[in-house]
């Protein structure tokens, strides 16, 4: 199914460059397409609208953070029961400092928090989205928290968010002596 | 018995009815809150602790059980919750997260390790979430504390 939509973006969307990645079990849902960052939009606005795809709601969206470059995922489903499907689309942004791809909020209005949250916690930010701003954190909150070089803030408001006193630091050195002997063992068995 | 004289001090008369009319304030965080509902409710019924008539304003509560995780950015919300309340006024830290961070205190960006970062904390009840049980025990453990308490000498009624 993935190869034949990939087909079908490519043929209808001009340079989005869709690849389907596909793995071994189809049932398993977890093949994907990956499309062109900058045609975003056009992609899902196909999608949509094409009668062949008519997907027809978007139930989340996700990012991922692979530390060269991240990713965003829509999950998109069709509710026809003639023909159920789910499809994964995903794009990457490769650039950390100004990350921005396009927001599909024009086609699907449930975009508008989910790309909230993908804006929150990977700092993703999504151009034409009618209300771009943190969701779930508060305004003033520094830093993106999923992103894989968050460091956790010392300070809040004037609240420690880790105090001394309240730290197992007992607990904390085993576990780091636990991960020390790990991988001595692991380069032991090298 | 109805001409009958009781005598006891000023300071016991007034405790025995501040610990009998603890109105807590309607504030649940997380998932300890529901526990904290079910206590209300019809089985465990906290109303037999003259404790079950929860206050839709601070204004009016003595009693502020914070039920769940405090997250930092809801730790602003309760030190103002808690300082709109009127004195005196008491705290029960509810369940893990409010005690110490729980399950967060290593890796909870997120999470204020406790609430009495922020608000004095009377009495703590552990568990995850405690069960109604609990809940009422540290209820009756806190009217303990108020019995003994000698509130003419306290400071804000000195002032007051």
């Amino acid at each position: 199914m993935h190869k034949e939509l990939s087909d079908l973006i490519n043929r209808n969307v001009t340079g989005a460059n869709a690849v389907a990645y596909l793995t071994a079990d189809a049932k398993k849902f977890d093949s994907s397409i990956t499309v062109e960052t900058s045609h975003i939009y056009k992609v899902v606005e196909f999608l949509k609208t094409n009668k062949t795809t008519s997907f027809n709601s978007l139930h989340c969206i996700s990012g991922v953070d692979y530390t060269d470059y991240m990713e965003v995922c829509y999950m998109l489903t069709n509710y026809d029961p003639s023909a159920v499907r789910n499809l994964t689309l995903k794009v990457r942004v490769t650039d950390r400092v100004n990350a921005a791809i396009d927001s599909v909020v024009g086609q699907f209005v449930s975009a508008d928090f989910l790309e909230r949250e993908v804006y929150d916690m990977f700092g993703i930010k999504f151009n034409n989205h009618p209300d771009m701003r943190r969701i779930l954190c508060p305004d003033d909150w520094e830093g993106f928290p999923l992103r894989k070089d968050y460091v956790a803030q010392k300070d809040y408001n004037g609240m420690t968010v880790y105090p001394d006193n309240k730290m197992n630091m007992e607990d904390r050195e085993f576990i780091v002596r636990q991960n020390m002997i790990k991988k001595a063992q692991a380069e032991k068995a090298q | 018995m109805q001409d009958g004289v009781v005598l006891t001090t000023l300071d016991e008369f007034l405790n025995w009815g501040r610990k009998n009319s603890l109105w807590p304030m309607t504030f649940g965080l997380a998932c300890c809150a529901i526990e904290m509902m079910a206590t209300g409710a019809a089985k465990y019924d906290l109303e037999r602790f003259g404790c079950g008539a929860f206050m839709a304003t601070p204004r009016r509560a003595d009693l502020m059980i914070v039920a769940g995780t405090v997250t930092l950015k809801m730790a602003t919300r309760v030190k103002v919750l808690y300082e709109q309340m009127a004195e005196p006024k008491y705290v029960i830290s509810m369940g893990s997260c409010a005690n110490k961070g729980g399950p967060y205190w290593q890796y909870g960006y997120h999470v204020l390790k406790g609430v009495d970062e922020v608000v004095p904390v009377d009495v703590y009840v552990p568990g995850c979430p405690p069960r109604p049980e609990a809940l009422i025990e540290g209820v009756m453990t806190l009217q303990k504390k108020i019995a003994n308490e000698r509130l003419l000498r306290n400071k804000w009624v000195k002032h007051a």
